[in-house]
């Protein structure tokens, strides 16, 4: 009861946070739902079994990337008939009046998996050590795999940004976007 | 110090730089100025992610639920206590009452349960049953989850799971058109069958040990039930023998989805009745609105076989008719899937399986 108890205290408190690392992984609500229930759940069963509570919020990700991965390698595996059986469903509509946000939400999807999955690791303002945990890869690979995410973020935004002023998103190597 | 590479600009940027690479870029002005260009395209970064998008209440209720209940979401909770035992063997007509057995359910909506109702549940079935039995126009597609335990499950090609994720779409002006598809639950394709009297085809694929294989068929002229419309059958008859129950229990869920109705029947039939097809318990979700089957569930015997099946509908849309897109009731070809072809009879099963020993037989002689 008491695991139950703290298992919704944390959903309150990082739930969205984890909602939204989901959906920008898979842009597909409905398995972004999935990722956070069953994420939660896992918490739920770690608490009861008096798993490590020291760093809760890394352990959320990393099991929410884990799950997120196990989701798009089987939509990978995934064979529609027809694309109208399974249609993606839009994220929800943001407070984003000139469209800067969309379209640097819509780059982030045209980035590789692993890029995005980083930088929606490091968003969460995740150490190296987590973000290597959560991701699989070496510690020592995360700077530098993570700058090169970045980089690409910035050439797909700059692929598409809107223009006008405010709207401009300053690179290191590719100047005014 | 050598001007710093990326990796080290950015492991500045998030406070994971060793002093020596912090105290570089605090000295170099050209470090410096790609610290603060990275720091900015990073937080444009961050903005974009964390952009605020708020989880969904509904959604939100249903996780608290979750939690609050413990564990085991899903349709799988009748499986823990499906009777078990007894032989099991796998049958011909495997195919039709297998996806018949499309049926079942054990819910877990987890929405707000409220109290019993004052409404009838022998009310609400029947009129749910009636909604089984009208005539539907126009293209249905329906995703369901479905998990099979006892005699259903084995007469699975894949039974190690028993849990299966379904599509099933439906020509309801056009009789006997439809396709279904069975993936296991990594979304692997377990097999699938399509029928189109217009083209005068039906299409079964199905992977055995690895090896794709496909069967085409024309069809007969006389084109029997389909699995949908048997599936249909068997939960309507399902649902009437709920109904025909003396005691039913009604709650009244208040859900995301709106109202619905869940009726648990403990124990359906008699007891040592020796009936062919015999429940003994079931649970049915109905939608207030339409009185559509939202999610269904059944343990029982069939031919003094243990089975449980559950059922949980996750999506269905209906489309116009004139809607139907171009190889909507056909198959992709797989270039390496091995294909058989022949006339078709009413019973696909059959025809795969005659069909594949001929093709054997022929072999066979080729060989001698």
């Amino acid at each position: 009861m008491q695991a139950s108890r703290a298992a919704q205290d944390l959903f309150e408190q990082h739930g969205a946070a984890v909602y939204r690392f989901a959906t920008v992984l898979l842009h597909h609500q409905q398995d972004a739902e999935d990722v956070v229930q069953e994420t939660f759940l896992k918490l739920l069963h770690h608490l009861t079994a008096g798993g490590d509570a020291t760093n809760l919020r890394g352990w959320l990700f990393t099991v929410a990337a884990h799950a997120a991965r196990d989701r798009q390698r089987r939509r990978a595996r995934w064979i529609p008939w027809a694309q109208v059986h399974d249609p993606r469903v839009a994220p929800p509509q943001l407070p984003d009046e000139d469209g800067r946000l969309r379209a640097a939400r819509a780059a982030l999807h045209r980035l590789p998996n692993r890029d995005r999955l980083l930088l929606a690791l490091r968003a969460q303002e995740l150490s190296y050590r987590d973000i290597a945990v959560a991701s699989g890869i070496r510690p020592s690979s995360v700077g530098r795999l993570l700058a090169r995410a970045l980089d690409r973020w910035g050439r797909e935004c700059s692929s598409t940004a809107p223009a006008g002023p405010g709207q401009k998103i300053k690179t290191e190597r590719h100047g005014l976007i | 110090m050598k001007c710093l590479n990326d990796a080290q600009i950015q492991a500045i940027v998030d406070r994971e730089a060793g002093d020596d690479v912090r105290q570089h870029a605090e000295s170099c002005g050209h470090c410096g100025d790609r610290v603060r260009g990275r720091q900015a395209l990073a937080a444009a970064a961050v903005e974009a992610i964390n952009a605020p998008s708020g989880i969904p209440p509904d959604f939100s209720r249903r996780v608290h639920f979750a939690l609050s209940e413990g564990s085991n979401p899903g349709a799988t909770r009748l499986r823990a206590t499906v009777a078990r035992g007894g032989s099991s063997r796998p049958a011909l007509w495997t195919v039709a009452a297998v996806t018949a057995a499309t049926l079942i359910a054990v819910l877990f909506v987890a929405p707000i349960v409220k109290g019993p109702a004052t409404v009838s549940a022998s009310e609400i079935l029947a009129k749910s049953a009636s909604r089984l039995a009208e005539r539907v126009t126009g293209i249905e597609s329906l995703e369901y989850e479905l998990v099979l335990d006892g005699m259903t499950r084995e007469m699975m090609p894949d039974h190690e799971n028993g849990t299966y994720r379904m599509k099933q779409v439906i020509d309801h002006d056009t009789a006997g058109r439809y396709l279904l598809a069975t993936y296991d639950p990594s979304g692997a394709l377990v097999s699938s069958i399509v029928q189109d009297p217009a083209a005068n085809r039906r299409v079964v694929s199905a992977r055995v040990e690895d090896v794709p294989y496909r069967f085409e068929f024309t069809l007969p002229d006389n084109v029997t039930l389909s699995p949908p419309e048997l599936e249909r059958l068997h939960m309507g008859a399902s649902v009437a023998m709920m109904q025909a129950s003396g005691n039913q229990q009604l709650q009244v869920i208040e859900g995301a989805a709106g109202r619905q109705y869940r009726i648990e029947v403990p124990h359906v039939s008699a007891e040592s009745s020796g009936a062919v097809w015999d429940l003994a318990e079931a649970q049915v979700v109905i939608d207030a609105d339409d009185y559509h089957i939202v999610a269904f569930a059944v343990k029982g015997t069939f031919l003094k076989q243990p089975y449980s099946l559950s059922y949980r509908l996750i999506n269905r849309t209906i489309a116009a008719g004139t809607a139907v897109q171009p190889g909507l009731f056909d198959l992709p070809q797989d270039p390496g899937a091995i294909t058989i072809k022949g006339e078709g009879t009413a019973i696909p099963a059959r025809d795969v399986l005659v069909s594949a020993l001929g093709e054997l037989a022929r072999a066979r002689q080729a060989r001698q």
